[in-house]
């Protein structure tokens, strides 16, 4: 079953867990500020997070030079692999959504990989703003993307 | 899936891999400097030369070979740590160390083949640059080919047409960040940025002024993806945020 992010932004309360999560599953000295997800902070109290869409026809892996982002088949993630990294930033400039994030410490590139199927972020959140559900039970189940019929909008 | 035997294991790869990956898949430490994963194999580095022996040659024949571009075959038998193959990288490493007496990569790595001082004579300019090529070959597999090497035998070097800022150069560092010891220098800001003594002009976004690309950059990318260079202006931190605009826009109102 396809597991999605259903962002709930009414109910984000910008508290930072879930960036603070992150940074804790990832890296060894869990700085904020090498989180992989953001809450954009629009007032107090108020925040929306923002995340990997893992997009289907993603420009970040449409645009590496070495093949070192790809799909993970049995999670649906985009993920990085490090080795193959020449850290010339160009899925940085292509991400059209800012998720693919430079890690000045340790000359990267960083992206959301959804943890091997079970994001750590999620059961931090104390309002339920991010929840991890199949795709189906989504309220707004993603659009399927009829390639043939693209129309410039 | 070609079966090889490496150091006595069995070990199953797929059939386009190269001997490296399969006596790294059997555990066996087998140094490189050369090697990068995302670049096609060289060969140049000859520290990853293993012992290699085919199902149809004589049970005692070997040959050398560099694992890192010696495509595997079934039913290969090898050996990474044979007594000819140690001492090979010990060559190796001794003139690697004579080259780049200060190097501490080339150092450790030759304290870990039992080296501590170089056999040969001392370099009298110790340099950082061992010549593995990587810098020139990252820089040929993004499609600017803005550096090379430089002449020959011991007077060789990694160097921009005429030692001069070279004009093909966009700036994008991949040289500088996968050089494995450190050789290429460089400096960098939200204003400008320098390497190989050409000095560019990074590409701010208008409300944020961060920059992670320069001008040139954004050109080569956009000549290669066919979007307009004004694309690559915008910040990730701005293009977060147009996000969250969309979707503060899409809210589900209950």
């Amino acid at each position: 079953m396809k597991m999605v992010f259903k962002v709930s932004v009414e109910r984000c309360i910008a508290c930072g867990k879930c960036e603070l999560a992150c940074a804790f599953a990832h890296g060894s000295e869990g700085r904020p500020s090498a989180t992989r997800i953001n809450i954009h902070r629009r007032g107090p109290e108020l925040g929306t997070p923002v995340v990997c869409f893992q997009c289907d026809d993603a420009a970040c892996a449409a645009v590496c030079p070495t093949q070192a982002l790809v799909r993970n088949d049995e999670t649906g993630a985009i993920e990085m692999i490090r080795s193959r990294c020449i850290s010339c930033r160009m899925c940085v400039a292509a991400c059209p959504f800012g998720n693919m994030l430079w890690d000045e410490t340790y000359h990267c590139v960083q992206k959301c990989d959804l943890c091997g199927g079970e994001p750590r972020c999620v059961p931090f959140c104390p309002t339920g703003a991010i929840a991890w559900v199949p795709a189906a039970e989504a309220a707004i189940p993603p659009e399927k993307l009829d390639r043939e019929n693209l129309e410039a909008r | 899936m070609p079966t090889l035997t490496v150091n006595g294991r069995k070990i199953t790869v797929d059939a386009d891999a190269y001997l490296l990956e399969a006596c790294r898949k059997a555990g066996a430490d087998v140094p490189t400097l050369c090697n990068f994963d995302g670049l096609e194999p060289w060969g140049g580095c000859r520290l990853c030369v293993v012992d290699m022996s085919l199902a149809t040659w004589d049970d005692d024949w070997f040959k050398m070979v560099t694992s890192c571009n010696h495509p595997v075959e079934e039913g290969m038998t090898v050996v990474t740590d044979s007594e000819r193959v140690l001492a090979t990288r010990r060559v190796v490493l001794d003139l690697l160390l004579a080259r780049c007496p200060e190097t501490p990569l080339i150092q450790q790595l030759a304290r870990e083949h039992g080296i501590e001082e170089t056999s040969y004579q001392r370099n009298p300019e110790p340099t950082d640059c061992i010549l593995c090529g990587l810098c020139t070959r990252v820089c040929d597999h993004i499609g600017v080919s803005a550096i090379s090497s430089v002449g020959r035998g011991w007077g060789r070097e990694i160097a921009p047409p005429f030692n001069e800022p070279p004009p093909d150069c966009v700036g994008c560092l991949a040289c500088a960040e996968i050089c494995p010891t450190g050789h290429i220098t460089f400096t960098t800001s939200s204003l400008t940025r320098t390497i190989w003594g050409k000095e560019f002009e990074m590409l701010r976004d208008e409300t944020t002024g961060e920059a992670v690309i320069t001008r040139d950059q954004a050109e080569h990318f956009a000549k290669r993806s066919g979007v307009p260079a004004t694309y690559f202006e915008t910040s990730d931190r701005t293009k977060r945020r147009e996000l969250a605009k969309t979707f503060e826009k899409l809210q589900v109102v209950k």
